[in-house]
């Protein structure tokens, strides 16, 4: 699994893509992976309690999982997960 | 201990939420003429810088004041203006080297910076920290530690 | 009055007249302002059917209640015309500081009409106006023009004026506010340039009131502090710039790439927010009473595009950028920067190109018609050099002055303009993303994705997440968004609150403001009436249903690849839906009923 880090997610994990290779079955497994991974910093962007945050952003092969079962959602190994803060611009 | 405004011209982005703050506290609506601090901004260079009242502790507008209008408060350390012993001679305009006192003919006002009785509204309603109200000893401290910051990064880079 | 001022100043170049008029408080309230007084004076006074670039069309400078005042992020103002590139009742929004300057110089609006006899510029001075000879400064650019002019009115007059290229009425031409802020689009500044109007400067003394100013601060503050919440206004735009959607839009496969001949950009990162802070950005900036600080300000040090200047925002990076397959940040900083200084719409210039570029790739035009220049895309310098063409009318540059439109249709190409109304659209892929086709498709001024962003929910989820692909909801959605803008553009304020704020609160710190009682509906309801008098007017004009359209390329030929690989446009699956929310029949042109229902008819 490749993971993208965007914006503000770049300077808390010090990273731009990783590779991911513990196997991991749903996005809110991931999402807390990497909360563990990364600390409190990143658990404020990601995570409002157990369900996902409204101020993330999490794409799957470029698919909103809040369309596609959110936390729920499966993840398959080869997948590519983008992940940006809430961002806007015009 | 007195509190210090302190600005810090690197972060201003030149919007003007200061003086229209101080406008409305002080006469309830805008205008840029009312207000006691002004922002200046240099296109070209893009770089924008707040001035007020810097309430020096050896005033030249204290020592020119005939009347005492011009005062300090001895518990904050603000030079503070009376409108009723003013005679609106104007030397304190004359006198400022940094041009922060200034005469209003609108209001009939001298216009020099107050800190709001305590409480700077300029302070609040700025948006990018530009502004500071802060004891005269840590006055300085937001800035040393954020270029300390970059000894810490660049020496972790390197372990 | 409150909030307004009560004055509108009225100057005739033809003439050389000088007038002031007071500003009716119905109007006021009816079409709050700016944007909205723009039209109105445009449906009163100007003929749908006149050349904009003639004496005729009238050239309107509108700020709004707020600006003036510390509604947050609400210092805006309106330029509205009818508008050369695409001949409809047009305009452009603008920040920096001249729109509150206007406010304190004692008036609402600036109405501009006729043309000088040779290039003149405007001072307002309070109630003092003069019209003066701009020959001195007649031929500078717009940085040049703006310190030369302050040096002959006031060191801190507010300066809004055209560069060489309004001058030479590129149609694309924008009027620059304090060197760097822009009313980018429709060519206003060739609007400006064919009335020889170099410049307006003005500086006021005056002030704008306040209604209620204890509930005034009260609402500011909670709007202040909703905006300042939100991850988007509170941090994000000031870290990041606008150009933070670089990688979003890549990554659902939406970032027009290479004239859209593709929704995904491989190497976008180069081009992203995150590249410029890193790279090139010196500090942020804002505009008038901006709690927001969007504003980039910015160096190049690689000397082939060394320079310093504010951008680029995301628009002009996608357009200098994936748009011609260019992923070099510097070069497109600069060629941000010459539009800057020269006055020329960074979203049309870019497209232009990128049109250009494919038409060569195809054959259709060869090195002979691009001035021996190779224009491939990926082609960094040559994207460069086309900028300073273009401003400068040399060459294939009076070419691409034209806009992609009629320079695609010049060659028996129109096919290959990515454009609506012919306007260019700007960097979000309607295969992609459908509901922003139809914001791109119905836009009184064309492509245009500011007075309809629904990128809002359909991409970012702000303030819920609708999906991007559907079409179901879309034409609500649209006319939500159209009708919002169109009120808030009127009222002052930046469409960036809206991170954080809506209707409720805008319409809450405007009625403490003016004392004109606006409840949320109202506030709407104006926004509606806006639109529905902009549609008139371009009806009037000569456009039609079959105006409400998008490029055949975005309707047929599917994305090849990225993560919307194989979506097109279904915007017949949309535009019905809309006429019919709309309160339109079935050729788009609103019903007797529902101009009643807005005071229209």
């Amino acid at each position: 699994m490749k993971i993208l880090f965007f914006a503000t997610l770049r300077e808390i994990t010090h990273e731009k893509e990783i590779r991911w290779t513990v196997p991991t079955a749903t996005v809110g497994q991931l999402l807390h992976a990497l909360c563990d991974r990364y600390g409190p910093e990143f658990r404020k962007w990601a995570l409002d309690g157990d369900d996902l945050s409204d101020i993330i952003i999490v794409l799957v092969n470029g698919r909103d999982v809040r369309h596609a079962g959110g936390m729920d959602m499966p993840l398959l190994p080869d997948d590519k997960v983008a992940i940006f803060p809430m961002v806007a611009g015009g | 201990m007195a509190k210090i405004l302190m600005i810090h011209p690197d972060k201003c982005t030149g919007c003007h939420n200061c003086e229209l703050a101080c406008s409305f506290a002080h006469e309830g609506l805008f205008r840029p003429g009312d207000s006691r601090i002004h922002v200046y901004t240099w296109e070209r260079e893009g770089f924008s810088v707040p001035m007020m009242c810097q309430q020096c502790d050896d005033a030249p507008c204290l020592s020119v004041c005939p009347t005492g209008a011009l005062h300090r408060n001895p518990e904050t350390n603000v030079v503070e203006w009376d409108a009723d012993k003013c005679i609106r001679c104007r030397m304190c305009v004359q006198v400022c080297p940094f041009g922060n006192v200034a005469y209003d003919a609108v209001s009939g006002n001298i216009l020099k910076c107050d800190h709001c009785g305590g409480d700077p509204e300029c302070v609040k309603f700025c948006p990018s920290k530009a502004l500071e109200y802060v004891d005269d000893t840590l006055a300085t401290r937001s800035r040393k530690k954020a270029f300390a910051a970059k000894f810490k990064k660049a020496f972790q880079e390197v372990e | 009055m409150y909030g307004w001022i009560g004055t509108i100043l009225r100057v005739n170049l033809s003439e050389g007249t000088i007038s002031k008029e007071p500003l009716d408080p119905k109007i006021a309230r009816q079409y709050i302002g700016a944007r909205g007084l723009g039209a109105k004076i445009m449906s009163d006074e100007v003929d749908p059917k006149i050349d904009p670039l003639s004496p005729d069309n009238k050239l309107i400078f509108a700020p709004g209640p707020f600006s003036g005042t510390f509604a947050p992020s609400a210092g805006r103002y309106d330029v509205i015309t009818k508008g050369p590139l695409n001949d409809t009742l047009a305009g452009s929004n603008s920040g920096g500081m001249f729109g509150p300057q206007l406010k304190y110089a004692g008036y609402d609006m600036l109405i501009v009409e006729g043309r000088a006899e040779k290039p003149v510029y405007i001072w307002i001075d309070d109630e003092d106006v003069e019209i003066r000879d701009a020959g001195a400064v007649w031929g500078k650019d717009v940085h040049d023009t703006t310190d030369l002019l302050r040096e002959a009115t006031d060191e801190d007059a507010s300066i809004a004026c055209i560069g060489p290229a309004g001058e030479k009425q590129v149609l694309f031409a924008c009027v620059m506010n304090e060197m760097h802020r822009a009313a980018g689009r429709t060519g206003v500044g060739a609007v400006m340039g064919s009335k020889n109007l170099k410049a307006i400067a003005v500086s006021g003394s005056g002030a704008v009131k306040v209604a209620d100013p204890e509930g005034f601060k009260e609402a500011v503050l909670k709007a202040r502090k909703k905006i300042q919440d939100h991850p988007v206004g509170g941090t994000g735009l000031r870290v990041y710039g606008t150009d933070v959607l670089v990688n979003i839009l890549n990554q659902v496969g939406g970032l027009p790439t290479r004239n859209f001949r593709d929704g995904y950009f491989p190497t976008a990162d180069k081009i992203g927010g995150e590249s410029l802070t890193a790279n090139n950005l010196v500090r942020p900036k804002g505009c008038f009473s901006c709690i927001i600080s969007c504003g980039r300000v910015a160096r190049v040090t690689d000397p082939r595009f060394a320079g310093f200047g504010e951008g680029p925002e995301y628009e002009s990076a996608w357009s200098f950028g994936a748009d011609c397959g260019v992923d070099n940040l510097d070069a497109i900083t600069k060629a941000n920067f010459i539009c800057n200084e020269q006055g020329l719409d960074t979203i049309t210039m870019g497209a232009t190109i990128a049109c250009a570029m494919d038409m060569f790739e195809d054959g259709i035009l060869t090195l002979k018609d691009t001035d021996g220049i190779p224009l491939t895309f990926g082609n960094t310098e040559a994207m460069v050099e086309m900028v300073r063409k273009t401003a400068a009318m040399d060459g294939f540059g009076a070419k691409l002055a034209q806009g992609s439109y009629r320079l695609a249709e010049s060659y028996g190409h129109p096919e290959y303009s990515m454009t609506c109304k012919k306007q260019e659209m700007p960097a979000y892929d309607p295969r992609a993303i459908q509901g922003i086709g139809l914001n791109y498709a119905t836009n009184n001024r064309g492509g245009c994705h500011v007075r309809g962003y629904t990128i809002a929910v359909e991409v970012l989820g702000n303030p819920v997440k609708v999906e991007q692909h559907a079409t179901e909801g879309k034409a609500q959605w649209v006319t939500t968004f159209q009708n919002l803008t169109a009120a808030l553009d009127s009222s002052g304020a930046c469409l960036f609150s809206t991170f954080g704020i809506g209707a409720d609160e805008l319409a809450e710190m405007l009625s403490a403001l003016t004392g004109v009682q606006y409840a949320t509906e109202d506030f709407m309801q104006a926004g509606e009436r806006i639109w529905n008098l902009e549609r008139l007017w371009n009806l009037k004009a000569g456009l039609t249903a079959a105006d409400d359209s998008l490029p055949a390329r975005l309707l047929n030929d599917p994305i090849p690849s990225g993560a919307s690989k194989g979506e097109v446009s279904h915007l017949d699956e949309m535009l019905p839906e809309y006429y019919e929310l709309r309160g339109w029949d079935a050729n788009g042109v609103p019903t007797g009923e529902k101009l009643k229902a807005l005071s229209l008819s």
